[in-house]
């Protein structure tokens, strides 16, 4: 392997770190914030839209790409809003791969957070709201820490899955190195072109990051006793 | 005794022709027109099944390579094939080539740029090209090579955009995310009015398209006949239908 | 330590009142209001009470039907277990709004479904203290008390210990158990949190759903008698709901029995 291939796999795992770190940001807000919505409200056609916020892990991620390809895309009607009014094009950029990464592994953070918050008893909320402290800050003071390890343990399997996003983001963002070309695609190549050598070594690199991810995901997912009510 | 006996035979005929199932392993680009010679090649063959593998040229040979199951291997380059047989994945015997292609560049429907050689794409109008990633799509080693033996490959490399594959080259120039891609003539044709062609692209080797038996085969007699078969008539009229070139050498 | 001394009656309310670090809130104001009507020779409705629900579906419907008016500080809704005593209470807390109802506290109107007046569980002033107390995990005994102190986004501190709540520590005799967790204490010290937790912020009324039920026999008699002393001396209107008479017997002023979801006698 030489010293440029050696480089070349450095950008793609900073790359992707970066991508990952910024999609999972964007679900720790909006998984969790809809997942709180989901779990202590009930609504006319609530588990079927909880089925279509779930269906992108169901989707083969090549079929997700093409249809964000669609949608985000100059001709498309968010990317042609987009282009118009703010000059933004998401294709083939670094910014659009988080689209399809936080896309991806929305799921996973959704269903873990709406679980977590699920298993906070809801006599808590109750007893705060009769103390008459406001619902907003009741999330933060009370729910939110007796969920946390279910949420931050969904947050960490959504950064992993979006560490090894491939499908989708090969569609929307290309495989542009230095910008868009993650380890995943990185790897894919090396593997397509016959270059084993970096291909082992990026997937042993891959395995490591992903592997420490996934440990600390463990070790944070709520043991039995710490969680039930009081 | 005797009732038995045909019945016995009967059995063991239908059960023979039913096992008669073909593994035929192709090139991406030749999708539509082996499904179609397939379609002939079961009819004029009543027991014939045949099960095609669509996938890039150069998965194919390393599915092979792994030991996936193929009668026959068909791919969009000599590259792949050379390889192939290099590994002695097929009987080199067999090899023949039995279709050529076109490069084209092309353009978004309705783009406004005036293509007409190789040299325009440096203009400033053209800021992205599609691409297959030369390093596994064969028509992308092609168009690199045109573009290496034009002396431009490093002043365009920089606006290249790299595809997995040709369809999903035709997709962005369709998009209207590219200006300009570079795909066979058949890939063109089959986009049909989502692209428009904008020249025909001078490439320095043909675009041979070459097909063998492979050495693993459970069917060789059959993959010999399905070889022979895309030399005849019946099979180069739907290859012309597609926009391919009968095979000029 | 309890103290049970009937000429420091007032003092609990005095030491809230005179503490430091006193928010700002119309005590004055309540202190007068108490006063008069202490004095006044009309007894003052204390509760107006009108409600109809319905929970459940189908087989499993059930129907709450109650309607009471009563002067008592002290009322006890006693019934079997499955009577609607919990969910009448947590109408009254705001926690559930039923399909029709009234709910009158002193003067103020809580709860009025044909003028489609609700006002939020925030907006009552009115506690509610659960049967498993839900006292919060996360934080310690003094936190947990001083928990509707903190009107913001942040938890009272677990170092710095408000006076007010000082004062609850001591007069239930828990300072000691001060900075330990809820999963820490007795049955009978979470009752004594739980009890501090829903007075601190010097509420308008207290509901308890079922307060001694989880406790040992012997304790319940020394929380009864503590609830009666902070009850009068706070002059704080409490209901509470329990399938006990002896609860009963021992602190209502006002019993109404409930069975099925409708008033079966008072």
């Amino acid at each position: 392997m030489s010293s440029f291939e050696f480089d070349s796999a450095l950008i793609a795992l900073g790359l992707t770190l970066k991508i990952s770190l910024w999609a999972t940001a964007i679900n720790l807000i909006l998984a969790v914030g809809l997942a709180y919505y989901f779990a202590t409200r009930r609504f006319a056609l609530r588990n079927t839209l909880d089925a279509i916020l779930t269906l992108p892990m169901v989707l083969p991620p090549t079929v997700l790409g093409y249809y964000l390809l669609v949608l985000l895309g100059r001709q498309g009607p968010i990317g042609e809003f987009l282009e118009h009014y703010f000059n933004i094009r998401l294709i083939f950029t670094w910014q659009g791969a988080v689209i399809a990464a936080a896309i991806t592994s929305f799921p996973l953070v959704f269903k873990s957070a709406r679980a977590a918050f699920e298993s906070v008893n809801p006599q808590f909320r109750q007893a705060a709201s009769s103390l008459s402290i406001h619902h907003f800050f009741i999330f933060f003071r009370v729910t939110l820490p007796l969920a946390w390890r279910g949420i931050m343990a969904g947050t960490l399997l959504g950064f992993a899955r979006s560490m090894g996003e491939f499908g989708a983001t090969l569609m929307v963002a290309g495989s542009i190195p230095g910008q868009t070309q993650t380890l995943s695609i990185t790897v894919y190549e090396a593997v397509q072109a016959g270059q084993d050598q970096l291909a082992n070594f990026l997937v042993m690199l891959i395995s490591i990051v992903g592997f420490l991810i996934l440990i600390t995901s463990n070790y944070l997912t709520p043991r039995g006793m710490r969680n039930t009510h009081a | 005794m005797k009732r038995f006996f045909v019945l016995i035979v009967l059995t063991i005929s239908m059960l023979g022709a039913q096992a008669q199932t073909l593994v035929v392993s192709a090139a991406a680009s030749l999708t539509n027109a082996f499904t179609d010679i397939g379609s002939v090649f079961e009819t004029e063959n009543p027991g014939m099944t045949i099960r095609f593998n669509f996938a890039a040229s150069s998965t194919l040979v390393q599915q092979i390579n792994q030991g996936a199951p193929a009668d026959v291997l068909a791919t969009a380059d000599t590259y792949s094939m050379n390889r192939a047989q290099k590994a002695k994945l097929i009987k080199t015997a067999t090899r023949i080539n039995f279709v050529e292609n076109q490069l084209v560049l092309i353009t978004p429907t309705d783009s406004k740029l005036n293509l007409t050689t190789l040299t325009d794409l440096n203009n400033a109008y053209v800021t992205r090209i599609a691409i297959g990633n030369p390093n596994s799509v064969p028509a992308g080693l092609y168009a690199k090579n045109t573009l290496e033996s034009a002396q431009l490959w490093q002043y365009l490399a920089p606006k290249l955009i790299m595809a997995q594959n040709v369809r999903q080259a035709t997709l962005y120039v369709s998009q209207n995310e590219v200006d300009a891609g570079f795909v066979f003539l058949t890939d063109a044709n089959t986009a049909g009015k989502a692209v428009k062609v904008a020249f025909v692209v001078n490439t320095p080797n043909t675009i041979v398209y070459p097909a063998a038996v492979v050495t693993g085969t459970t069917q060789p007699d059959i993959a010999q006949k399905f070889i022979h078969f895309l030399k005849s008539d019946a099979a180069q009229n739907i290859f012309t239908r597609y926009g391919f070139k009968s095979v000029t050498q | 330590m309890l103290s049970t001394n009937d000429s420091s009656k007032n003092s609990l309310n005095n030491s809230l009142n005179n503490s430091s670090s006193d928010r700002s809130k119309p005590a004055t104001n309540k202190n007068s209001v108490r006063a008069q009507h202490r004095n006044s020779n009309q007894p003052q409705t204390v509760w107006q009470i009108d409600l109809q629900h319905t929970l459940g579906q189908g087989e499993t419907q059930f129907n709450v039907d109650i309607q009471f008016k009563s002067t008592a500080q002290r009322i006890v809704l006693l019934g079997p277990s499955g009577a609607g005593k919990s969910q009448t209470l947590m109408m009254l807390a705001g926690l559930v709004e039923p399909k029709q109802g009234l709910i009158r506290f002193k003067e103020r109107v809580l709860l009025d479904t044909s003028k489609k007046i609700c006002l939020t569980p925030q907006q009552r002033r009115v506690s509610y203290m659960f049967q498993d107390y839900a006292l919060f995990e996360h934080l310690t005994v003094a936190q947990n008390i001083g928990f509707a102190l903190s009107k913001g986004l942040f938890n009272p501190s677990s170092k710095r210990i408000d006076d007010k709540v000082n004062v609850w520590l001591d007069r239930l005799g828990m300072a000691d158990a001060a900075l330990k967790y809820p999963h820490q204490l007795s049955g009978g010290q979470k009752q004594r949190v739980a009890l501090a937790r829903s007075l601190v912020h010097q509420p308008d009324a207290l509901l308890l759903d079922e307060p001694f039920a989880a406790l040992d026999r012997d304790i319940r008699g020394e929380l009864r008698s503590l609830l009666i002393d902070v009850q009068s001396e706070l002059n704080l209107p409490m209901i509470l709901i329990t399938h006990d008479a002896e609860d009963a017997q021992a602190f209502a002023q006002d019993t109404i029995l409930i069975n099925a979801g409708k008033i079966v006698g008072e």
